[in-house]
């Protein structure tokens, strides 16, 4: 008889996955980073949060809280191989300080990762 | 011109019939609003294809103050709640929500009196949520200096000018030594500002059982996002209910009035449901206004229809109407000017 744990790793179920964007996390003192299209190859940023809430593009509250810790949103057109996401970190990494990079993809075509407020 | 114009997003479900009765007792209470009706929820998904339209956002980023119904938010759709946009957008960082005993709800507690002032805008409320394997997801818990630091002062200081004298932290450092423990540091450092009040620290999980134990031991709460969310409709239970339950989010320069409670779609347009904690909610947004007279008045009317239990909705016994409950404390408040 399987144990619990056996007959939960059972239950899981292959899923098609794609490689489709990258959050970045860039840390500056210098506000809002500014990319502009085409720097970074397949990549286009799409939206920049700080604390988890959206700062670029649309409305921002003057008031809001900023710390110097962005969340940067970059998207491929199509889907990307891990190469990709190789030099766009080189080439990223000669502008901006970052702390930490996680590759985003599509399960079965639904989005593996959150939007921002 | 009015004295005050107030944003007013009437909300789901039953919201737009309990604002309407909040509605009515405000306007009684010798106030001179201006309301400026605002939409929010599933219905602005097809009006305008977003739960949050640009439209409710530029009237509160002018008016500066909101009151709001309920809303609901879509269970695991890729829809993000409303309330919680709000509160980003807004930078609306701390949600204030007081518990007391009601007498009309006849709670077993000698004493209960608690104001909990729940960080609104970080923690894993911060939308950072990754599917980092096709079976693993992570959520990230963002918790900074500045926001744990300003939730504790903006705490420490309404404790102060509001009389109370204990503001204790709760957390759960012991475990999230870096996260938590930030959340600590920020606080024993804005504690020190506040030599006058009492201040201190409990960790998260024996504060919910010193809570349902002995209530009356707590004056002040600081919470982390998350355990204040779980907590405070724990103190709302300890009160008897969501009914009574108020809160306010309040940010540098705007605030939101809202009940704790959800929409109860089941009972919409049936005029049914109890309207106290938008009408509480409302009570607070006009102490913030400044229109502490208006606020005692409607405050002491609701208590005595409260307390003679005639006028009053079905959860509290009652037969009357949202309403004709609304009524009976306008009643009551013209009957206490003559």
């Amino acid at each position: 008889m399987p144990t619990f744990t056996q007959e939960a790793i059972a239950t899981k179920k292959k899923k098609k996955i794609e490689l489709v964007g990258i959050d970045l996390y860039i840390i500056t003192d210098k506000g809002v980073p500014q990319f502009t299209d085409g720097e970074f190859g397949p990549f286009k940023c799409e939206f920049i949060s700080n604390r988890g809430t959206k700062v670029w593009p649309g409305f921002v509250s003057p008031d809001l809280l900023m710390v110097n810790w962005y969340r940067c949103r970059f998207m491929a057109a199509k889907p990307i191989k891990d190469h990709e996401v190789a030099d766009f970190l080189v080439q990223l990494s000669k502008k901006w300080e970052w702390s930490a990079a996680q590759k985003l993809w599509n399960y079965d075509g639904e989005a593996g990762y959150s939007k921002a407020y | 011109m009015a004295t005050h114009v107030v944003t007013m997003i009437p909300g789901e479900g039953t919201g737009p019939e309990i604002c309407e009765a909040v509605r009515m007792v405000i306007d009684a209470s010798g106030v001179d609003i201006k309301w400026e009706y605002e939409d929010i929820g599933l219905d602005c998904l097809e009006k305008y294809g977003t739960l949050l339209p640009e439209k409710t956002i530029q009237s509160i980023a002018k008016n500066k103050v909101a009151l709001k119904g309920p809303t609901t938010t879509p269970i695991g759709t890729g829809h993000k709640s409303a309330n919680v946009t709000l509160r980003k957008v807004f930078d609306l960082y701390a949600n204030v929500r007081p518990v007391r005993l009601i007498p009309a709800l006849k709670r077993p507690w000698d004493k209960l009196d608690i104001i909990n002032f729940r960080e609104n805008t970080e923690d894993s409320y911060a939308a950072i949520e990754h599917m980092v394997s096709d079976e693993v997801a992570q959520c990230l818990k963002v918790i900074t200096w500045p926001g744990s630091y300003r939730i504790a002062d903006f705490a420490l200081k309404w404790a102060r000018d509001n009389g109370r004298k204990k503001v204790y932290c709760v957390h759960k450092a012991n475990i999230m030594k870096m996260t938590d423990g930030l959340f600590l540091e920020a606080f024993r450092e804005a504690a020190k500002k506040y030599p006058d009040l009492e201040t201190g620290d409990i960790i998260v999980d024996n504060c919910a059982m010193q809570l349902v134990r002995n209530p009356g031991q707590f004056d002040c709460l600081v919470l982390p996002n998350l355990y204040g969310d779980i907590l405070t409709d724990l103190c709302a239970g300890l009160m008897g209910g969501l009914g009574f339950a108020p809160g306010a989010n309040v940010g540098d320069n705007c605030a939101i009035f809202e009940a704790v409670h959800g929409s109860a779609p089941k009972y919409a347009g049936m005029k049914k449901v109890n309207p106290s904690a938008v009408l509480i909610s409302g009570v607070m947004m006009l102490r913030w206004l400044g229109e502490k007279e208006a606020a005692d008045r409607i405050e002491k009317a609701m208590y005595q229809v409260l307390d003679e239990g005639k006028r009053v909705t079905y959860d509290v016994g009652g037969t009357a109407k949202t309403d004709e409950y609304a009524q009976a404390i306008i009643d009551k408040m013209l009957a206490g000017t003559k």
